[in-house]
C-alpha cells in the first residue's frame, strides 16, 4: 500500500506542497441485530478508498476516492491541489502545523479474540438468545440485540517522511427491551444505550457481556418501569456512573476542550466553547476532586492508537486539573495558537473520504476517594440515582445541558429506597461539575464507549472511551417537567 | 447507468440461483467551509457503495463494499453466500420483491451545471460574503456545497430502479460580537440559490441581536421560523408516522388513526413523486413510493409502511422500506407541510408578547408517546412585544411535548422553506401559544 502512498507524495512534492499526507484506509464492518424473534439487521461490509490532504501556500485542500489506483492516486492528488488554490484566495494567515518528528511504525489494538473470525451462526444465536429472553413477558414489545465490529487498516504517509501503519480494532454489543403499557413507553438496555458497550478490544468483550445472562433483568426492569412512580421534581443529589457519566464528560468536558471550537471553527454548525484559551490554568471547572485527563495510550480505549491521524504519537494529558481547565484536545494547526510547542494529538478522520478533524481523545475522570458505590449510597441523604442515557442536549457552547435516563432510584437517609421513571436533570457545567462533592475509588472505575460521536461537515463519525467511577453531585435540578 | 447495469448482472450471475438484490449509491460531492471569514476546510469526495441482499428459503445476510473491480465484488459475494448457509431459517421473511412499476420522478431535482461546480466558484462564494462581514464589524461562518448522486435498486427478480439528483446547499453564520444570524437555502440546482439573500438575512439577523436580554423560562407564545418547525416535524415524523413503532405501541398515532390530534390547521403529507420536497419515486427495495397523507387536518389518517409492517398491519405497502431487513421500519422521507394564510409579518404583527426563534439547536427526543423533545433556541431569538420585534434574547432551553404544540398552534406561514437533511422536508413558518422554555442560559 505504501506503494500507492509514494505516488501521491510525488505529486505532492512536485507541487511544492507546505505539507501533504496520503491515508489508505482498509475498513471491515461488521453489523448484526436481532428483533423480536427475527433478523433485525445483518451487514458484512468491507470498503477501501484513500484521501489526499495537502497544504499549500498556507492553506487547506482535500479529496478522496474509493478506486485505488495509480491513476486514480495521481488525479485525486491533483484535485487536492486545486481545491488548495482556491482555499488560498480566501486566507487571512497561512496555516503553519507544529512540528512533530517523522515516524516509521507499526501499531495494533492487543485483542485475544479476533471477531472476524468467530463464526456469524454463533454471534446470531447469542443475540437470538438474548432475544428470546427478553420476550417472556407480553408488555415487551420490542426486544432486541445487537453486535458490532470494526477493523480498520490504515497506511498514513506524510511528505515529512512519517510512514505509519495502523490496524484498530474494537467491537460492541447490547441487548434492550421496550414495554409500552397504554400511554407508557419504558425502555433498558444492558450493559447501556446509543448501540452499547463499545471497546477496542476482540470478542473477548462479548463473552464478558454475556447479554443472554442480563436479558431477563434487562425487560423485567422495562416492565418494571411502566408501574414505576415518575421522578420526582425539585433539587437534590445526583448519583451517576457508567454511560450516562461517560456522556456527562462527552458532552460537558469532551466538546468543550475541542480547541478548534473554542476558536470558533464550528460555529457554523455545532457551535463553540464556553472554555475560551484565556481561561486556561485560571477557569475553575469543577470541585478540587475533579481530574478529567485525555489519554491516547489508554488500554481499551476507542481513541487508542499509536499516532492520530496528524501523525502525532499517542499522548496523556490533563484536561481539567484539580478543579482548574488546564488542556485542549489539539490538531497540529491550532496547538501553536495556545503556545504548544506540538500537538496533544487528538486529530481524527473518519475512514479514508474525510479529513482529519480535532476530535476529543478518550477522557476520563479520575477515580477519587469515596470508596464503594454502597459507600457513596450511604453517605447520600436524599438523591437519585440515575443509569443509561436515553436523551441528550446541550447547547452551542457546551453550558446549558439536559440529559433523560432510563432509569432512576431514590436514595434516602442512605438507602435505595424505589425505582423512578423518566429520570431527567439539568444544569450548567462549571456550577455541575463545581458541585462533585464525592467520586468513588479506583475499584470502581470502568471504561464506557461512545461509538457514534458525530462532528463536522460533511458529517464525520468517531468513537472514544470516557472512564470514571460512580460521582455524586450536589442540589442538582432534576425531574424537569414540559409544562 | 450501463455500468451500474452491468455490475448488477455480474453480482446476480454471482449469485446464481439466490435472490439477490442490490442498493448501489454513488455520487461525487464538494463542500468549502468558512469560518473567521476565510476558508477553514475544502474537501472533495468520490463515492461508491454496492450493498447486496441475499435471501434463499427464509435466510438473509447482507454484505457490502466500495470496490466493484473483478476480485473484490467475487470475494464479497462468496463470503456472503458462504455466511447465508450458515444463516436461521425464518418463518416468513421477506424475499426482494418482484418488480411494480415506478412512475418517473419530478422534474428538475437534476441540474447538469450543478454537479461539476468549481472549486473557484464555491470559494468566490465565500469570499463575497467575508467582503461583506469584514465591512461591517461581522464574522461569517458555513458551508457552500454541491453534489450529485445516482441511487439503483436492482434485484434478481426484475426490479430496476434507478435515479439521480444535484443538490447545492449554502448555510451561512454570522456573528457580530454576541450577536448571531443564521440562513439557509438548499435547491437541487445551484443557481436557483439567492446567496445574496441569505447573506443579507443572516447578517440582519446577526446585526439585530448584537445585546441579547435574558427573559425568564417559562410559557410563552412563540414564532417558529421554518427551520424550527422542521425539527419538531422531524422528531414527529421519526418517532410516530412510521409503521414499525405505530404498531409496537410506541407512536403518538397508536390506536389513534381517525383521531383529531392535532390543530385543523395542521395537514402532513409524505409524497416523493411531486412537490416542495420530491426526491427518488421508489423505496430501498425498489417499490414505488406512494403519496400518502399522514395528517389531514389534524387528523391522524395514516402512517408509512414497508411490505413488513403491512402485511402485519393488512394494509398495502406505501413504499417506505428502507434497507431490509432493520430493525426501525419504514421511515418517511419526504416530508411536507401544508402552508397556512399568515405571514412571518403578519404573525410578530399580531403578538402582544412572546419570542421568536429562528433555529433550534440539539433537539432530541424525550418521550415518545407525546413527542416529548428538549432543544435550545439559537442563531437569533428575539422578544416580540406588542406587535414588533423589541429586543434580542439570550438563549432559552424548551421541553415540550411536539403533539401538545402542534394542537396549539395559531398560525402558519403562506411560504415555506424545503430542509434537506434526514430525508427531505418543506415547512411552513408557525406561531404557537404555550410553548414551555424549562431553562436559560448566559448567551
Ligand atoms: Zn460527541
Amino acid at each position: 500500500m505504501f506503494g500507492f502512498c509514494e505516488e501521491a507524495m510525488d505529486v505532492l512534492s512536485s507541487r511544492r506542497a507546505d505539507f501533504g499526507d496520503i491515508r489508505i484506509v482498509r475498513n471491515r464492518t461488521q453489523a448484526l441485530g436481532v428483533r423480536n424473534g427475527g433478523t433485525g439487521n445483518v451487514d458484512d461490509s468491507e470498503t477501501l478508498g484513500f484521501g489526499v490532504r495537502v497544504l499549500l501556500g498556507g492553506a487547506w485542500g482535500f479529496a478522496s476516492s474509493g478506486l485505488l489506483t495509480r491513476a486514480e492516486v495521481r488525479r485525486v492528488s491533483l484535485l487536492a491541489v486545486k481545491i488548495a488554490r482556491a482555499s488560498a484566495t480566501l486566507m487571512e494567515r497561512r496555516v503553519k502545523l507544529a512540528p512533530e518528528p517523522a515516524w516509521r511504525d507499526l501499531w495494533q489494538t492487543p485483542f485475544i479474540k479476533d471477531p472476524f473470525t468467530v463464526p456469524v451462526e454463533k454471534k446470531f444465536r447469542t443475540l437470538f438468545e438474548a432475544d428470546r429472553l427478553m420476550r417472556r413477558d407480553r408488555r415487551i414489545k420490542s426486544a432486541a440485540a445487537s453486535m458490532r465490529f470494526v477493523r480498520e487498516h490504515q497506511w498514513h504517509a506524510t511528505t515529512e517522511g512519517s510512514r505509519i501503519e495502523q490496524v484498530l480494532l474494537s467491537s460492541g454489543a447490547d441487548c434492550r427491551a421496550t414495554a409500552v403499557d397504554g400511554a407508557q413507553v419504558q425502555e433498558r438496555g444492558y450493559p447501556c444505550s446509543h448501540g452499547g458497550q463499545t471497546l477496542a478490544m476482540g470478542y473477548e468483550l462479548i463473552d464478558q457481556l454475556d447479554l443472554p445472562g442480563h436479558a431477563e433483568k434487562t425487560a423485567a426492569e422495562a416492565v418494571a418501569l411502566l408501574k414505576a412512580p415518575d421522578c420526582p421534581s425539585g433539587e437534590m443529589d445526583l448519583i451517576t456512573y457508567g454511560n450516562q457519566l461517560a456522556l456527562q464528560i462527552h458532552e460537558s468536558v469532551g466538546h468543550a476542550s475541542e480547541l478548534d471550537r473554542v476558536l470558533g471553527y464550528e460555529e457554523s454548525y455545532a457551535g463553540s466553547s464556553f472554555a475560551t484559551t484565556e481561561k486556561l490554568g485560571k477557569f475553575r471547572y469543577g470541585s478540587p476532586i475533579v481530574n478529567l485527563v485525555a489519554d491516547a495510550t489508554l488500554p481499551g480505549g476507542l481513541a487508542t492508537a499509536g499516532y492520530d491521524d496528524d501523525g502525532v504519537k499517542a499522548q496523556r494529558w490533563h484536561i481539567v486539573k484539580d478543579g482548574i481547565l488546564s488542556g485542549y484536545m489539539t490538531n497540529r494547526e491550532f496547538a501553536p495558537r495556545i503556545g504548544l510547542g506540538r500537538s496533544q494529538g487528538s486529530c481524527r478522520a473518519d475512514g479514508f473520504a474525510n479529513i482529519p478533524i480535532t476530535r476529543i481523545c478518550n477522557l476520563s475522570l479520575m477515580p477519587g476517594s469515596a470508596g464503594s458505590m454502597d459507600d457513596l449510597v450511604r453517605s447520600t441523604k436524599r438523591g437519585i440515582i440515575m443509569e443509561n442515557n436515553k436523551s441528550w442536549s446541550i447547547d452551542q457552547r457546551r453550558l446549558n445541558f439536559q440529559f433523560g435516563c432510563e432509569i432512576g432510584w431514590l436514595v434516602e437517609n442512605g438507602k435505595v429506597k424505589k425505582m423512578v421513571r423518566n429520570p431527567t436533570y439539568q444544569g450548567i457545567t462549571p456550577r455541575f461539575w463545581g458541585s462533585c462533592d464525592a467520586i468513588c475509588g479506583p475499584g470502581e472505575w470502568r471504561l464506557w464507549g461512545v461509538a457514534n460521536c458525530g462532528k463536522g461537515q460533511p458529517g464525520q463519525t468517531a468513537m472514544m472511551c470516557h472512564a470514571s467511577s460512580p460521582a455524586r453531585f450536589r442540589g442538582v435540578k432534576v425531574g424537569v417537567k414540559a409544562g | 447507468m450501463t455500468d451500474q447495469k452491468k455490475l448488477c448482472a455480474e453480482i446476480f450471475r454471482l449469485a446464481g440461483r439466490v435472490r439477490a438484490e442490490v442498493i448501489m449509491e454513488s455520487s461525487e460531492s464538494a463542500l468549502t467551509r468558512f469560518a473567521d471569514n476565510v476558508i477553514s476546510q475544502n474537501v472533495a469526495e468520490t463515492s461508491t457503495r454496492v450493498s447486496i441482499r441475499f435471501t434463499d428459503k427464509g435466510r438473509v445476510f447482507r454484505t457490502s463494499l466500495n470496490q466493484t473491480g473483478g476480485a473484490a465484488l467475487a470475494d464479497a459475494v462468496r463470503r456472503g453466500l458462504a455466511a447465508l448457509k450458515l444463516q436461521k431459517k425464518e418463518k416468513g421473511l421477506l424475499s426482494p420483491p418482484a418488480p411494480r412499476p415506478v412512475g418517473p420522478a419530478a422534474a428538475r431535482l437534476y441540474a447538469p451545471g450543478t454537479a461539476s461546480l468549481e472549486p473557484s466558484f464555491r470559494a468566490e462564494k465565500a469570499a463575497d460574503l467575508a467582503r461583506l462581514c469584514r465591512a461591517r464589524g461581522m464574522k461569517c461562518y458555513g458551508t457552500v456545497e454541491n453534489g450529485a448522486s445516482r441511487l439503483t435498486v436492482a434485484n434478481n427478480s426484475g426490479v430496476f430502479a434507478s435515479h439521480r439528483e444535484t443538490w447545492a446547499l449554502y448555510s451561512v453564520t454570522a456573528r457580530k460580537g454576541e450577536g448571531y444570524g443564521w440562513a439557509e437555502q438548499y435547491s437541487p440546482d445551484a443557481s436557483k440559490i439567492d446567496y445574496a439573500g441569505v447573506n443579507a438575512r443572516a447578517m440582519e439577523k446577526a446585526a439585530a441581536s448584537v445585546r441579547p436580554v435574558p427573559v425568564p423560562p417559562g410559557k410563552y407564545t412563540v414564532i417558529l421560523e421554518p427551520a424550527a418547525v422542521g425539527d419538531m416535524l422531524l422528531f414527529l415524523g421519526y418517532s410516530g408516522l412510521g409503521g414499525r413503532a405505530w404498531l409496537d405501541g410506541r407512536s403518538f398515532a397508536s390506536g389513534a388513526l381517525g383521531k383529531r390530534l392535532l390543530h385543523p390547521s395542521i395537514t402532513v403529507t409524505d409524497d416523493a413523486l411531486a412537490g416542495p420536497a420530491a426526491g427518488a419515486p421508489f423505496d430501498l427495495e425498489g417499490m414505488p413510493r406512494k403519496r400518502v397523507v399522514l395528517i389531514d387536518k389534524g387528523v391522524a389518517r395514516a402512517v408509512v409502511h414497508d411490505r413488513r409492517t403491512a402485511a402485519e398491519a393488512g394494509v398495502p405497502s406505501t413504499g417506505h422500506s428502507l434497507p431490509q431487513p432493520n430493525s426501525c421500519g419504514p421511515m418517511p422521507l419526504n416530508l411536507e407541510m401544508a402552508p397556512g394564510d399568515s405571514s412571518l409579518e403578519e404573525m410578530i404583527r399580531s403578538t402582544r408578547r412572546g419570542i421568536l426563534v429562528t433555529t433550534f439547536h440539539y433537539t432530541n427526543l424525550l418521550r415518545p408517546k407525546t413527542v416529548e423533545m428538549t432543544g435550545m433556541t439559537r442563531n437569533g431569538t428575539f422578544l416580540v412585544e406588542n406587535g414588533r420585534v423589541t429586543k434580542a434574547l439570550r438563549n432559552l432551553r424548551f421541553t415540550q411535548s411536539v403533539v401538545e404544540a402542534f394542537g396549539n398552534v395559531e398560525a402558519l406561514s403562506r411560504e415555506r422553506e424545503l430542509m434537506n437533511g434526514w430525508g427531505r422536508m418543506c415547512v411552513p413558518a408557525m406561531k404557537i401559544r404555550d410553548f414551555n422554555f424549562s431553562s436559560a442560559t448566559g448567551f
